[in-house]
């Protein structure tokens, strides 16, 4: 068996964090958006759409893009990280789903969205593919789950022949993952798709009709990035030690992502002659500056190094830049750089973080729980600890 | 007004002045904003830039106070111009129907501001009579208006000291502007175009406020603007039935119709009629040579409303009752100062308020409210409870301390009676009601009846009581179940001999067989037409529909739209303005159609000798006065600064004040310019009305306008480190009141008189009751009031700010 | 057809009345205000404000200082931003011109606020069950026959209703007749695609704090994007299950070979 190290302090914490987002939900329900948050008519969209929306999406983009590696490429090196990818993409998309529960004027009427079409509206594109997709991601990720429960302790559950879901599952394995390869192109471009519909207020820097191709190539980015991330902390933090190989290798494909998406944006701006504005828009050259240096230029010089891919530390750290980057492209297209109602100001309420780190605490919470109990990481990949 | 409302469309220029039409009267604006359609310009003068002036073509900065010296300089430049170009005035009608011609006393003088000797803050019997014309039954005219003692080149030689920098300097308009405005109303004086002045509290409540109404009269009548279609001088009225509470003539001077009040000396109704009925005066040298003198006719409107009044009870033997009416002593001063600075001395024992609020309303409020404390009783009959009704616990005051017992009778709201309402173009209409008052809320109209019928009750009991019969002989016939309809049918009199309702005040009797409760309104209600108060026809059937719907409603006198239309034809009959004729046809239809005309005689030329009648039938003299002689303070508008002014000297001449102004001793503290430097000057905004009552308990208006506030320029602000939004205090001699600060560039200072003035708008709107709540702007205005009406000065007093950080 | 407002700067004399006569049409509660300093309240438009009249006190470019008001209230857009936007079609624009919204689909996300390049929608931030509101064009009074609130209680008839094509032509009209007296453009003619509620002013637009836009209507990208969609999605699918296939194909060729390897070295 494999060591589980727990974190009693950890959960405790996290269990707080939970606890203290719920509190703050149950205020929003009583009393209104207003109370528990700073938006405003000025505002309608901050720190949630921002961080658990676009954010939230984006940084799931591991399921996809490893499930497609995995099982349409066939590239089988990646295998021991297909489920923990799958479980992050399914727990974000959760979040994202939660998230909304809150930033929702009236979100018990979320399945109008399916009763309802304005084909026109990339929102609506969004709504019903993210639902799909979370399904989609449920169902990829079913199988661990009726794994664990064959293995249950409890008789009750050990009497139910999970083999049988098991196998229907792994018999539409296939269509699943184009499934999600599909509707994730579609729905993570048009989150970039939606801000199309701010040309006066989106500033020029990041406004373009290739938005949407934008948004996909920074996903696609970052998914790789995203496993790095979430996989070598579960090895700090379950001791499921990963090969090296694996790492070097998604470490191997990012910049070439990223130098397609450089290339993209800065083609952009030329071809409207906005190029200078990298340079004269101040103060959101900075913002945009920022992203692509941290997020795009360091990480592609980092990640070009083999010595960079071979250091399981230098890879973490290169892939956070890479997330760092993202988040902030996120933040900056769909608040920094997006222009606000005059007169307004917005920086987020305490409950508003409240609700975002509650959520983040209970994903991070799912997840223990998860490695705790289900086989993310089978058998046959672990490596041995090497003490 | 001498026209109405929608006549206003007609105009080829309107200059608002004293007033805030836009903001205060924004229904009017409807009117204006057609006539600027059809290529009206519009003047606004006004000591500041509001929502009127944003309309203007020309707006011009005049200190508040100085409407004569502004006016003065117009009637100077057209004096001058028309020495140029008389073809560009219509010198006809100056001549024939206004009293330019007459010949006035060779007696008169005028020197250093005065027109004769002053004593007691009235000019001397000897000095009036200098001002009437030389023969006061049948004056000489001169129609070449060159003898130096006719009213024309006395005018001439009066208004020529008001040159273009005398009048700049005093008013603080820049020269090209007033230039500007000068060749623009005054070419109204071409025969066939029409000015109009439209004008408000800001002409009015000045100490010299008749006298600036007054130089409006020159004006208009050197341009021939009264009597024709867009012309006139218009008051706008404060409240939407103040026209109707002055013809009814709640005032402490008249009675119904505006007749005189008797005095102390009218020891009956001859001495009486001696005194107040004009005689008729026959000018010498006009074409006209008949006065119709309408007001001879008093005696008849006198003994009517005694006998509606009385009814039986009055008849020949008894002078009609006519002992029976309160007298007045001359030299008392009834007004609402006069009547507060009384109070102040403990004079009066009891007070009743109806539908006003003098604890804020009133000026010099520190001082009014505290006279209320010396009443015995008070009631207050209002819909609201306000701050005169609880002037006893307003902030500052122990109310243990209060001796007054205070009578609360709720009343009820325009739409929970029924009656008429009077507009300023003097229009009765008739208004239902909609819904029942609230809790016990009534109509004035039912309070005042059932009061009634309990004083008669009381007197009967006791005759021995003072006055007893007064009350006890009134024919007070309404029953206990009082209506609307009853009143207006008494209000228009009838004839007693059938009982039937009176056609028209032209067939009421001196002989009692008549009766009217206001000889004005006679004509209202017929047994032909009913109540035509009522009438609701929006058809213009004036053959070159100028506007005037004469099948709408009624007005007084006899459904007359524009009175003294007979000044709009020329000595044949032919109306000056061929596009917007008020009457015409007389030769063709053999009567006058269009309006209904102020006399139905024919044309000057075409009527026999002695009966050519002359247009301006209110005048004993059958012509306008340019020269006014029955004022008290002069029969010329002169300038005098107001009571509290910044500057020292009337750069005019020697003579500081109106000489006849009511100068108010209670509490009325008088403030130097050094002391209080600025030009305080009160007003209203579109959003709240009068003292607040009605509309600071109204959320959606109190959502518009939440606050007191003051309003002054923004380098006024800088020099007392004030920005806009700040709290501050405005403090002058007679107290303080605490605002919020909005710093405008619409203020602009002013160069006056070598210095730089400044003024700060204060509005009124607020007291310490209803739903939110200010201090009363009228703390800082001063008890002193009108030469001739005692109107108190509102609008200009000297103040101080300071932040209130 | 289309019907429309004509806002003529000119005429109004900022009154208000037309707040009070929506507010009181719509039965709008107060709000509470202070005086920061100017007449204009309240501060912006809200769920309880769905107009209001904004007072700007402008220099003329000739050193003469000129008081102009707007009137702000939904443009109610020939291509509106918000009914794109909204995933589920809770608004609609009809035909008659109102920019309408159906609380019955609405479920709160609040897109249309981010996407109406004007401002507008604004949101129940105080309520547990809270609404986007905004200015209806009197679309109720509208189909009994009537003109909005505002129109029919505007003293000075700087408020006009009509078709949106003879409003543009009397527009046009007034401008012609009074040179010099407007900016010689109708706001709203053609911004952001068109509005129904069309402007004449006196002094640059900017001055009465309306926002420059481009004619393009905001909605085009997003239609180029839409349009994209469901090309992409057939060609993922296809491509994906072509890369399937062909990778399943060359690793099954792969074993085969092998196998053949080991039969022969067998």
């Amino acid at each position: 068996m494999p060591k589980k190290r727990s974190l009693p302090v950890g959960t405790a914490i996290l269990s707080v964090l939970v606890i203290a987002g719920l509190a703050v939900m149950i205020i929003r329900y009583l009393n209104g958006l207003g109370a528990i948050s700073n938006l405003s008519d000025g505002r309608a969209w901050g720190l949630w759409i921002s961080f658990d929306l676009y954010c939230g999406v984006a940084l799931a983009a591991g399921g996809f893009t490893l499930a497609g590696a995995v099982y349409i490429f066939n590239l089988k090196k990646y295998h021991p990280v297909v489920r923990p990818a799958v479980l992050t993409a399914f727990l974000g998309y959760t979040l994202v789903i939660l998230a909304l529960l809150v930033d929702l004027g009236q979100p018990w009427y979320i399945w109008h969205a399916i009763i309802y079409w304005n084909i026109h509206s990339p929102l609506f594109e969004v709504a019903v593919c993210v639902m799909t997709y979370t399904a989609v991601l449920a169902l990829e990720f079913s199988p661990a789950v009726f794994e664990g429960l064959s293995k249950s302790n409890l008789p009750v559950l050990r009497r139910i022949n999970w083999h049988v879901p098991w196998r229907v599952i792994r018999a539409i394995q296939i269509p699943l993952v184009i499934a999600g390869v599909v509707l994730s192109t579609l729905h993570q471009s048009s989150l970039g798709s939606m801000l199309l519909m701010m040309p006066e207020t989106l500033h020029a820097l990041w406004y373009t009709p290739i938005l949407p191709i934008l948004f996909l190539a920074s996903a696609v980015a970052v998914g790789p990035a995203m496993v790095i991330f979430e996989s070598t902390l579960s090895t700090r933090a379950f001791g499921h030690k990963l090969d090296l190989d694996v790492l070097s290798g998604l470490a191997r494909a990012i910049p070439y992502i990223l130098g397609l998406y450089l290339l993209l944006k800065v083609i952009d701006l030329m071809a409207v002659g906005e190029i200078g504005l990298i340079f004269l828009a101040y103060p959101q050259n900075l913002l945009w500056w920022g992203e692509i240096i941290v997020g795009v230029i360091i990480p592609i010089i980092l990640f070009s190094m083999p010595g960079v891919r071979q250091n399981r530390s230098a890879v973490f750290w290169s892939s956070v830049l890479v997330i760092i980057g993202l988040v902030l492209n996120r933040f900056n297209v769909s608040m920094l750089a997006l222009e606000m109602r005059p007169g307004t100001i917005y920086f987020p309420h305490w409950m508003e973080f409240a609700i975002s780190v509650g959520l983040v605490a209970d994903a991070l919470l799912v997840i223990w729980l998860a490695h705790r109990l289900l086989p993310i990481v089978s058998h046959e990949e672990l490596s041995p600890d090497i003490a | 007004m001498t026209n109405h409302w929608i006549d206003i469309r007609n105009a080829d220029c309107i200059m608002i002045i004293g007033s805030n039409a836009a903001e205060n009267h924004p229904i009017s604006f409807k009117w204006v904003t057609r006539a600027m359609e059809r290529g009206a310009r519009l003047i606004h003068v006004d000591p500041r830039f509001t929502r009127t002036s944003s309309k203007a073509d020309i707006y011009a900065p005049l200190r508040s106070g100085t409407d004569i010296a502004f006016i003065g300089g117009m009637i100077n430049y057209i004096l001058n111009d028309m020495e140029q170009n008389p073809e560009n005035y219509n010198m006809e009608y100056i001549k024939q129907y206004t009293n330019a011609a007459f010949v006035v006393n060779r007696g008169f003088t005028f020197k250093d501001g005065l027109f004769g000797e002053v004593s007691d803050g009235k000019y001397t019997a000897t000095a009036k009579e200098t001002w009437k014309y030389a023969d006061t039954e049948t004056p000489a005219t001169d129609p070449s208006l060159t003898d130096p003692n006719c009213a024309f080149q006395l005018l001439k030689k009066h208004y020529s000291r008001y040159d273009l920098d005398t009048v700049c300097n005093i008013t603080g308009t820049p020269k090209d502007v007033y230039l500007d405005v000068c060749r623009t109303f005054c070419a109204t004086g071409q025969k066939g175009k029409a000015g109009t002045i439209m004008y408000a509290m800001g002409t009015t409540q000045h100490t010299y406020g008749t006298q600036n109404v007054r130089a409006y009269a020159i004006l208009q009548l050197l341009l021939g603007n009264m009597g024709v279609a867009g012309g006139g001088i218009n008051a706008l009225r404060g409240t939407s039935n103040v026209q109707g509470s002055t013809d009814m003539c709640l005032l402490s001077h008249i009675l119904p119709g505006y007749l005189a009040v008797p005095q102390e000396a009218d020891a009956d109704l001859e001495t009486y009629l001696k005194r107040v009925c004009p005689s008729t005066i026959t000018p010498k040298g006009l074409t006209g040579d008949k006065s119709a003198n309408w007001w001879s006719n008093y005696k008849k409107y006198t003994v009517s409303l005694l006998k509606a009044w009385y009814g039986g009870a009055a008849t020949r033997d008894n002078d009609f009752c006519f002992n029976y009416l309160p007298k007045c002593d001359p030299g008392v001063n009834y007004t609402h100062i006069g009547m507060f600075e009384a109070m102040g001395q403990g004079k009066i024992k009891g007070l009743w308020v109806w539908g006003q609020n003098p604890a804020a309303g009133g000026p010099n409020s520190n001082g009014e409210r505290e006279a209320l404390g010396n009443l015995d009783w008070l009631v207050v009959t209002d819909i609201w409870m306000n701050e005169t009704s609880e002037f006893w616990k307003r902030p500052g005051v122990n109310p243990p301390e209060i001796n007054t017992e205070v009578f609360v009778l709720p009343a009820a709201c325009s739409y929970e009676k029924e009656g008429s309402i009077s507009n300023s173009g003097r229009w009765a209409q008739w208004r239902y009601k909609a819904v029942e008052p609230p809790g016990e809320g009534m109509p004035d109209l039912e309070i005042m009846n059932l009061i009634m019928l309990k004083l008669k009750e009381l007197y009967q009991a006791d005759s021995s009581a003072p006055q007893a019969e007064a009350i006890t002989s009134l024919d007070w016939n309404y029953g206990v179940h009082i209506t609307a309809d009853a009143v207006a049918r008494e209000i228009n009199g009838y004839d007693l001999t059938t009982g039937e309702l009176a056609e028209s005040f032209a067939k009421l009797n001196d002989d009692g067989t008549t009766s009217s409760g206001n000889w004005l309104y006679c004509n209202m209600y017929t047994e032909a037409d009913g109540n035509k108060a009522k009438k609701r026809n929006n058809v213009d059937s004036h053959p070159n529909r100028i506007g005037l719907y004469s099948d709408w409603a009624w007005c007084w006198p006899l459904n007359r739209r524009i009175i003294y239309n007979r000044a709009s034809v020329d000595l044949d009959g032919v109306p000056w303005d061929k596009e917007h004729p008020v009457i015409l046809n007389y030769n063709t239809a053999a009567k006058w159609q269009g309006d209904v005309p102020d006399g139905g005689w024919p044309p000057i030329n075409q009527a026999k000798d002695s009966e050519k009648y002359l247009p301006f039938i209110m005048k004993p003299e059958g012509v306008a006065r340019l020269w006014g002689y029955e004022r008290v303070d002069g029969p010329l508008p002169e300038v005098y600064e107001p009571w509290e002014s910044p500057l020292d000297k009337n750069l005019m001449s020697g003579t500081r004040n109106d000489p006849c102004a009511f100068i108010g001793k209670y509490r009325n503290e008088r403030g130097t310019s050094d002391q209080f430097p600025h030009v305080g000057t009160t007003y209203r905004c579109t959003e709240h009305w009068q003292t607040g009552i009605m509309t600071r308990s109204l959320p959606w208006l109190v959502e518009l306008m939440p606050e007191m506030y003051v309003e002054m320029d923004e380098e006024l602000a800088d020099e007392k480190g004030i920005k806009s939004g700040d709290s501050v205090i405005v403090s002058n001699a007679r107290g303080e009141i605490k605002a919020v600060a909005v710093v405008t560039q619409r203020f602009q200072p002013m160069k006056v008189g070598g210095k730089t003035i400044h003024h700060i708008g204060i509005l009124n709107h607020w007291g310490y009751s209803g739903m939110t709540r200010g201090d009363s702007g009228n703390i800082l205005t001063p008890h002193v009031g009108d030469a001739n009406t005692t109107i108190p000065e509102y609008k200009t007093f000297l103040c101080n700010v300071r932040s209130a950080k | 057809m289309s019907k429309a407002v004509l806002y003529d700067a000119t005429k109004c004399i900022g009154c208000r009345a037309c707040q009070i006569a929506c507010k009181q049409w719509n039965d709008l509660p107060a709000e509470m205000t202070t005086n920061g300093g100017t007449y204009e309240n309240p501060p912006k438009l809200s769920a309880y404000t769905f107009t209001k009249i904004r007072f700007n006190e402008v220099d003329d470019g000739n050193g003469k200082l000129r008081f102009v008001f707007t009137k702000l209230q939904c443009m109610h857009c020939e291509h509106p931003a918000c009914v794109a936007a909204c995933p589920v079609g809770a608004l609609q624009k009809t035909p008659n011109g109102p920019v309408t919204y159906d609380d019955n689909k609405c479920f709160g996300c609040r897109y249309c606020m981010v996407a109406c390049p004007f401002g507008i929608p604004s949101f129940e931030w105080d309520k547990p069950l809270p609404w986007i509101r905004k200015c209806t064009f009197c679309a109720d009074r509208q189909g009994g026959g009537l003109e909005p609130a505002c129109v029919t209680t505007c003293p000075t008839g700087a408020l006009k209703f009509g078709e949106r094509e003879e409003l543009l032509i009397e527009a046009r009209e007034r401008i012609t007749a009074s040179p010099g007296k407007y900016i010689n453009h109708i706001y709203g003619e053609n911004e952001a695609g068109g509005t129904s509620c069309l402007y004449l002013s006196p002094v640059p637009f900017e001055k009465l704090g309306l926002p420059n836009l481009s004619s393009e209507p905001v909605t085009v990208n997003v239609e180029r994007a839409m349009g994209a969609v469901p090309p992409v999605l057939l060609g993922v699918a296809a491509a994906m299950s072509g890369v399937y296939w062909l990778v399943k194909r060359r690793d099954r060729m792969g074993c085969e070979k092998v196998n053949e390897k080991e039969e022969v070295s067998k």
